[in-house]
């Protein structure tokens, strides 16, 4: 927003929200805050679908590695791959968070977006690497 | 709600332990993904369930993870309810829900944790 559009500065619209959301021109911080969002909420989703997961340990070795079975599986591989990619923005970008907070991190913050999407992309190739070794040794085959 | 709250009570707080957990989840998430990724059958196999719960300092580890992860979203997800004005029932309701869910699901978990006998395998890895 420039500086002299304070005038501009409507009240809050809960109905238009996703409108208004939509609306304007996004810079790195506004996307940061964005997916920062989406992925937050996935997470908190997933430790609950996590817990819920792990619950057949009470019922001993049958049970848990039958249902761990299913999880071994490419698909769920592939889904817990994506998995990590939420994890790893959310991690880059909850650093730049407190960079920013607590380390002048303001200055840089746009720098520091650019650079959580160039650590993030490459620990997403290399755990893909180690996730599908086998798979990957398959096809040099 | 937040209407007649004193200067005292602006969040501030609750910010930075947001902070200070968030960078907690990442040194953990670090060691849980190694932990767990180090090969398939380290995160999907009952015997190394065993094998690591067998450790007292593992399940403390396990525990506090849970509870910080558990703290630390819901937190999160109490602040964007925070950025849509809503009634004060409306709140009461989401605070009540988040710590209902919030501590029915740490329970549960911690429970899980508790149920593993301690035994270890040398069978396996």
């Amino acid at each position: 927003m420039s500086q002299n559009n304070y005038s501009k500065i409507k009240t809050f619209d809960q109905r238009g929200w996703v409108k208004e959301n939509l609306s304007y021109k996004k810079d790195p911080g506004s996307w940061a805050w964005i997916l920062h969002r989406i992925t937050g909420i996935a997470l908190i989703g997933y430790l609950f679908l996590h817990i819920y997961s792990l619950s057949p340990l009470t019922q001993g070795e049958a049970a848990f590695n039958d249902k761990m079975k299913s999880f071994t599986s490419p698909f769920f591989m592939f889904i817990e791959w994506l998995l990590f990619a939420f994890v790893l923005f959310h991690s880059l970008n909850g650093i730049r968070i407190v960079l920013v907070d607590w380390a002048d991190g303001a200055k840089y913050q746009k720098s520091l977006y650019v650079w959580s999407w160039i650590v993030g992309v490459v620990l997403f190739i290399m755990m893909g690497i180690v996730m599908f070794s086998y798979e990957i040794g398959l096809l040099a085959k | 709600m937040f209407k007649y709250q004193s200067t005292k009570s602006t969040g501030s707080k609750s910010w930075v332990i947001q902070r200070v957990t968030g960078v907690a989840l990442v040194i953990l998430m670090i060691g849980h993904y190694i932990l767990m990724h180090y090969n398939p059958d380290s995160g999907h196999t009952y015997g190394a369930v065993l094998n690591r719960m067998s450790y007292s300092w593992y399940r403390i580890i396990d525990i506090s993870f849970l509870i910080l992860g558990m703290y630390h979203g819901l937190n999160g997800v109490w602040g964007i309810f925070r950025d849509y004005k809503l009634k004060t029932w409306q709140n009461y309701t989401v605070i009540a829900l988040l710590l209902i869910f919030g501590l029915a699901f740490v329970a549960w978990g911690i429970s899980i944790i508790f149920s593993i006998p301690y035994i270890h395998t040398t069978s396996a890895h």
